[in-house]
């Protein structure tokens, strides 16, 4: 595809619209904000995993390029609402489709791509599942994953299967474009939900349009000056939704670099934004931590003095994470104050709550006892105090409570269940009515899944009531994994158990219980090895495998497997390694 | 062994923190237990390396150090 430039060098779109007033969100659909956009000079750049510009799609441009790739897709006879489902690789040909698919009145699905050595298998797995969920009819990818994309799409039953390239060589229908209206879809997303049970988050126009209004006018508080960047995944609600999205409703430019190109070069980030006068930005915790790890003696050649929002989000906040990174970013004039935790997640669109962005963030120490025994968050300083990082005011349109387990709403300092309303609320999860009431309560609240207590009227989160493991930003479903394990020979369904047990440092080490039935030293060892391993290329995360005896792992009344039960038996030693410890010291 | 293998091997080694021999046939994503994110660290070490970039759908096919001096060695005549 051709993107802008031509023979003439690349230059990046600019800072600010000068002849066209801002207007912070306000809109009713996604097509009438690119079309409001597209009257500006502003819009995405795209730069190479080493760091060069490789492509630059103004406003106006993606507002062309997507007229014409709806005009293609309609000409394959898609009916409206229909999904197109498309591999949301960092570039213009995702956008395209993306915003596309807006004036076509088709549901776009960005699909993530593989990043693992040795991930293959486990890839076509989840892209089955998601396609199957999503009843796509089309799928879209780049030539370099068309053969696993394909594989996956045999397995869901879906029959189209298209690069970019061959999209763009279609006819264009003659027909008139009817974007969707306010009343109608937007995109589903896939971040719910296991592999083999991927829950589509539909999100509507009206959410979509209220979320990016409260991240841009309260949130961010944007100005005409901001110009933004990320590398995070747009297969992700922070990365589409916080930037491939809110952004254009609010006519800035943001410079993107490929999540993959953040995996080998974090530095980079560091590097661009200093290029480019970056003023918002956003990642999890540990993108900060790997970033401010590797750029070394590089620091002081940057210049971070315009950054003035660094959000954080995604997985917990870690404060010691945050004090490093601006400890050896001071020296670019990078200022602490721009730090902005924030809370959200793909059913409420994105965003939940965020602190005031002119603030610094704030933490707070609490008694680690009281907090697992009383659910009480008291004050404590010293050895037997953890420390939160307290994630801001819920948005003015949203109403948070947090819940005991009767369901009546808590005041401060009690911890609780956290449960929203909110006008950016999914229309529920995709054709899954079953999963769409057990996470949406009558009285319109959803179950967040995850835990906390007021503090002056902010959120702080103190963990998940759910099983969840959460790794570096990702959430990975122990039914993955317990899967992916009793694969290996001779292991049975209802051997494993993973979890996560939470470190001091809130994060997770990866647990997996393995109910082991053989004697062989040698055996067990080879067993803990292929389960490591397996465990490793289906999702890209090292665990601790425990071999322990047969039937020892708990299991529910109705014969599920107990999870917090196997956990809670581990910590206390009830259930442990079968092997002697002298023999686990010599094989490590 | 190689030149490419033993290239590999002298790269991926800073990485080798529970002692592995590293061989040809050494499993990178599952013999030296080390993270998805590590991993993408020596993938980077490799590339720059080598002077070349592994497409994701060829790194997702790619297990041992042996698979990765193959596909070193194609790119390496295509670039």
């Amino acid at each position: 595809m051709k993107v802008a430039g031509g023979i003439e060098p690349l230059s990046r779109t600019p800072r600010a619209n000068r002849n066209l007033p801002q207007l912070l969100g306000s809109f009713s659909t996604l097509a009438e904000g690119l079309d409001y956009a597209a009257e500006g000079v502003t819009g995405f750049n795209f730069y190479s995993p080493r760091g060069s510009l490789q492509h630059v799609l103004p406003y106006a441009q993606l507002r062309r390029m997507a007229m014409s790739t709806a005009r293609k897709l309609l000409s394959l006879g898609l009916k409206r609402g229909d999904r197109v489902a498309v591999v949301a690789e960092t570039g213009p040909e995702f956008m395209a489709v993306f915003y596309g698919c807006q004036y076509a009145g088709l549901i776009p699905c960005p699909m993530p791509y593989t990043m693992y050595i040795g991930g293959k298998d486990s890839y076509i797995e989840r892209v089955a599942g998601m396609l199957a969920a999503a009843k796509a009819c089309t799928v879209i990818a780049g030539d370099d994953l068309l053969g696993h994309i394909t594989a996956g799409a045999a397995k869901a039953g879906v029959a189209r299967v298209l690069t970019h390239d061959a999209l763009q060589e279609l006819p264009e229908a003659a027909t008139k474009l009817e974007p969707f209206g306010p009343d109608e879809d937007a995109y589903i997303q896939y971040s719910s939900g296991s592999t083999s049970n991927p829950k589509g988050v539909l999100i509507t126009q009206k959410a979509i349009v209220a979320n990016a209004q409260g991240i841009l006018r309260e949130g961010l508080k944007l100005t005409p000056d901001d110009r933004a960047f990320s590398w995070l995944p747009l297969y992700h609600d922070m990365g589409l939704v916080g930037f491939c999205i809110s952004p254009m409703l609010g006519q800035v430019t943001v410079d993107f670099m490929a999540t993959t190109s953040f995996a080998r070069r974090p530095a980079l980030w560091l590097k661009l934004m200093s290029d480019n006068n970056t003023t918002i930005t956003y990642s999890p915790s540990f993108g900060y931590d790997l970033a401010a790890r590797r750029i070394n003696g590089e620091a002081v050649t940057l210049d971070l003095s315009r950054l003035r929002v660094a959000g954080i989000g995604g997985d917990m906040v870690r404060a010691d994470v945050l004090d490093q990174f601006a400890a050896m970013l001071s020296v670019a004039g990078f200022k602490p104050r721009a730090f902005l935790p924030s809370y959200g997640m793909a059913e409420t669109t994105l965003a939940i709550s965020f602190v005031d962005p002119d603030a610094p963030i704030r933490v707070d120490s609490i008694d680690r006892h009281a907090l697992k025994t009383m659910g009480m968050a008291i004050p404590s300083a010293g050895e037997r105090s953890r420390s939160f990082v307290v994630c801001g005011k819920p948005m003015s349109s949203s109403i948070v409570e947090i819940r005991n387990e009767k369901g009546k709403a808590l005041g401060e300092r009690s911890v609780g269940r956290i449960f929203v309303s909110t006008p950016s609320m999914m229309a529920g999860y995709f054709e899954n009515g079953d999963a769409t009431r057990a996470a949406v309560g009558r009285d319109g609240f959803l179950d967040t899944g995850d835990m906390g207590y007021w503090l002056d009227g902010e959120i702080v989160i103190t963990g998940r009531a759910k099983d969840l493991i959460l790794h570096n930003g990702r959430n990975i479903w122990p039914q993955d994994l317990e899967w992916s394990a009793e694969q290996v020979e001779p292991l049975r369904t209802g051997d494993v158990a993973a979890f996560a047990v939470e470190g001091d440092d809130g994060d997770d080490d990866v647990v997996v219980l393995v109910q082991c039935r053989l004697h062989d030293e040698h055996a067990i060892e080879t067993l803990r090895r292929e389960v490591s391993a397996t465990v490793h290329r289906s999702a890209g995360v090292e665990c601790k495998v425990v071999m322990v005896p047969p039937k020892s792992l708990p299991f529910t009344s109705s014969g599920k497997l107990s999870r917090m039960g196997a956990k809670q038996k581990y910590l206390t030693g009830e259930i442990a390694e079968i092997m002697q410890p002298v023999f686990l010291q010599a094989a490590q | 062994m190689t030149d490419t293998v033993a290239q590999i091997c002298t790269l991926l080694a800073p990485f080798n923190s529970n002692g592995t021999v590293l061989s040809a046939s050494t499993d990178i994503s599952s013999d030296l237990n080390i993270d998805s994110v590590t991993v993408m660290d020596f993938v980077m070490e490799v590339e720059d390396h080598f002077d070349i970039e592994i497409p994701l759908n060829i790194l997702s096919e790619t297990r041992t150090v042996a698979d990765l001096a193959r596909v070193v060695e194609a790119r390496r005549k295509k670039e």
